[in-house]
């Protein structure tokens, strides 16, 4: 294998790809990133069994084909401090691989390509296509609320629903639960619904990096594929039951705040310095037109905020974790959000007021 | 022995506090320290290993000698060094695996036979204490005999033998412990104290490892004398906080008392592992095991503590720590399994093997027996976070 390639056009596919192998180095093969130059197209292809990413580079000549991995971090570093503008000349024999470039010149170990994994594929069954920025929308809404090493399993990932021709993310981690659906229709699509393991899920917003451009995705029934004009990912589903998430929005709530999201989230961000680091509780007592937050903390601090908000109807003093709100207030964008609640003891809602595509439910905290 | 090192470690800042103090009147005191411990006890159960060069664990993989018999110490063969290492300078070498409820029971033996000379015993270790015999309860009439009669008891009970010095503080007792090892005693009497101390390497001073002795070295510092020839100013300079006591200790003054109360400072446990760890589930599944471990023993001692330390050791054998303080302190096996997590999920994934995970539980407090709060404050339950009902 021989070919030329500007150091500009590898460095993202490079970056990308090596992001994904250089963590984890079970087997050897695993820290080596996997070329594969078909005439003037090379594939970067990394992968650590449970993800994998193929980055693709069209070269401005053709070279002599071939394939050969390579140690992922050195190649990404070598190509790093290169200047900018250079152009680099790979070439493979006798087990090693040259990286000349200028007046350097690299020899790297290699690893045939035959011992390199390949994650193995389902059929896909569902194919749509979205823009990048749409689906990162998805994840960025959503992401926070999943779970971590929760022993169901199930939840740690973000749920994927796609019902008559409607695509919403879904994350919970038991306590709280954010949901993001996708405003547009998806046409010609049978229901389903998968499971996309956490990883998978940091991995693919890493990717969604053109929010105007196109991603396409696959799913078949034990994976995930998302392509682009520039890579190819794909990562293992979740084997689980997603609970059914609908049965724990608030139907009842009669409680409606609505306030300016910004003041909203400062007057928490302060409160909780002086809350239970262990708990992050705080208090809310509501009245009308006005939200009194209160926060204490075990040597016996207080804070208390006053917020004037848009309320009329009966008292109501519930607390939260504090870390839960700041985090919806967080993805939140629009000026102004609604709250709704109900009682001390049931969820409560939260969502911009303005129709947004998210609705947060945040169990309360018995303080 | 490795398990000695700790406690010297950690008693530093109670030397630096301690130092401060007026000097008592003159009091007797005597450190016994047994001999290759783990290695006797092996060899005192075994006939077969008797005579033969031992080292006590080390055998596994990456095992590092807890202990080695006096016959395995002729070949360079020391504690702490690596099982691979110790078998290099000694083919012959047996290894046998350690059998530490055994030393802990004949830990409490020893402690018996402390306890009938002085109630004033200070542990360091399973294998060695410190004892304040100033009283002479037993009525032997001199340290020297109490010592002579510990090691006597010993030797006619356990089957062990015991070093042991005797002087008039903690830090000369100790040095001299070390004198006639093993199986002989040292005597340090308050005149001689000063010029035991000149005579000493600096390195046989608390607190001064190997970075310290050399950087003393380059100051022309390498005896007790040297250190004692310079001005406290010029200690403090050179050595901050170590420097109060070096200036004390190189003229033979350790006031620090003999403690039989102290207290635990932090709870801990570690493992090493066999093959390196690269995989964040294979670091999550040691990580529940040493919560396993560290949590037995945080219950055992009922004991609740404010920080959780993780420390982490690569194969490259970089180390580093990662803490979190709570308040109120950790009490549930819920508080510490959550922060060990999340001390440990911040940490991947892991940039290369990871050879040892370690966790300690420290910042202790006197655990609370129920029912004892203060008459006046009612305790607050704990907030409760509801869940959601799928």
């Amino acid at each position: 294998m021989k070919f030329r390639v500007s150091r500009d056009a590898l460095l993202k596919p490079l970056n990308l790809v090596a992001g994904v192998v250089e963590r984890r180095q079970t087997l050897p093969v695993l820290s080596n990133v996997l070329l594969n130059l078909d005439g003037d197209r090379l594939s970067i292809t990394g992968t650590d069994l449970e993800v994998e990413l193929v980055g693709r580079v069209n070269l401005e000549s053709e070279g002599d084909a071939g394939e050969i991995t390579l140690p992922a971090r050195k190649l990404a570093d070598i190509c790093k401090s290169l200047p900018d503008g250079a152009d680099l000349e790979i070439s493979v024999s006798d087990g090693k691989a040259t990286v000349r470039s200028g007046r350097s010149r690299f020899t790297l170990a290699t690893l045939p390509a035959r011992e390199f994994p390949n994650i193995e594929d389902s059929i896909g069954t569902h194919q749509f296509t979205l823009k990048q920025g749409q689906l990162r929308r998805l994840i960025e809404r959503t992401g926070f609320a999943m779970a971590q090493q929760d022993v169901r399993y199930y939840l740690n990932g973000m749920y994927w629903e796609l019902r008559a021709g409607r695509l919403r993310a879904v994350a919970t981690d038991g306590h709280r639960l954010a949901i993001c659906t996708f405003p547009g229709t998806l046409k010609d699509l049978e229901d389903t619904q998968v499971i996309l393991p956490r990883k998978g899920v940091l991995e693919l917003s890493r990717l969604m990096q053109n929010d105007d451009e196109d991603v396409t995705i696959i799913l078949g029934s034990n994976h995930l594929r998302a392509t682009t004009t520039e890579f190819t990912f794909t990562s293992k589903l979740v084997d689980g039951k997603f609970p059914d998430y609908e049965r724990v929005l608030p139907r009842a709530a009669d409680k409606i705040v609505q306030s300016s999201r910004t003041e909203l989230r400062q007057a928490f961000t302060r409160t909780a310095i002086l809350s239970n680091e262990k708990y992050r509780g705080v208090r809310l007592k509501l009245s009308n037109g006005s939200l009194e937050i209160v926060a204490n903390n075990p040597e016996q601090e207080q804070a208390e905020e006053n917020l004037p908000v848009n309320y009329s109807g009966d008292s109501l003093e519930i607390g939260f974790n504090v870390g839960y709100l700041l985090d919806v207030l967080g993805v939140l964008s629009g000026d102004e959000i609604r709250f709704s609640l109900s009682d001390p003891n049931s969820s409560a809602l939260l969502e911009e007021t303005d129709g947004g595509d998210s609705l947060y439910v945040v169990m309360p905290m018995r303080l | 022995m490795v398990s000695g090192c700790l406690p010297d470690a950690l008693e530093l800042s109670s030397i630096v506090s301690m130092s401060h103090d007026t000097p008592p009147s003159t009091r007797k005191i005597i450190h016994v320290d047994m001999d290759a411990f783990y290695a006797s006890v092996e060899q005192r159960d075994d006939p077969a290993l008797r005579g033969k060069p031992l080292a006590v664990g080390g055998s596994a993989k990456r095992g590092v000698v807890a202990a080695a018999s006096y016959e395995a110490r002729k070949f360079g063969v020391k504690s702490a060094m690596p099982g691979v290492t110790a078998r290099r300078r000694c083919p012959q070498l047996l290894f046998v695996k350690p059998r530490f409820d055994v030393y802990r029971s004949v830990s409490r033996q020893l402690h018996e036979i402390f306890a009938r000379y002085t109630d004033l015993i200070e542990p360091l270790s399973l294998d060695e204490a410190y004892l304040d015999v100033t009283a002479d309860t037993a009525g032997m009439g001199s340290a020297t005999a109490i010592a002579e009669a510990i090691r006597r008891d010993i030797r006619d009970e356990l089957c062990l033998t015991a070093s042991a010095g005797v002087s008039y503080n903690k830090f000369i007792a100790k040095v001299a412990s070390d004198q006639n090892k093993p199986d002989g005693v040292f005597v340090v009497r308050p005149g001689e104290g000063a010029d035991f101390v000149a005579a000493l390497p600096a390195r046989r001073f608390y607190g001064v490892g190997p970075r310290t002795a050399e950087r003393m070295s380059t100051l022309g510092i390498h005896s007790g004398a040297d250190i004692r020839a310079q001005s406290l100013h010029f200690l403090e300079q050179h050595f901050g906080k170590s420097a109060q006591y070096l200036y004390r200790a190189s003229r033979g003054e350790d006031y620090r008392p003999v403690r039989p109360d102290r207290q635990r400072k932090s709870i801990g446990g570690e493992r090493t592992y066999a093959e390196d760890l690269l995989l964040d589930e294979d670091l999550r599944k040691a990580l529940e095991h040493i919560i396993d471990i560290v949590w037995e023993r945080i219950d055992r001692h009922r004991s609740l503590g404010r920080t959780v330390t993780l420390k982490v050791k690569y194969a490259d054998f970089q180390q580093i720590t990662r803490a979190r303080s709570v308040s109120p302190p950790v009490e549930t096996r819920a508080d510490f399994e959550r922060l060990s997590r999340e001390l440990l999920e911040a940490l991947l994934p892991v940039p290369k093997g990871v050879r040892l995970l370690g966790l300690t539980l420290s910042g202790l407090e006197a655990p609370q027996a129920a029912g004892s709060l203060n008459p006046g404050v009612v305790a607050e339950p704990s907030p409760v976070q509801e869940s959601l009902a799928f």
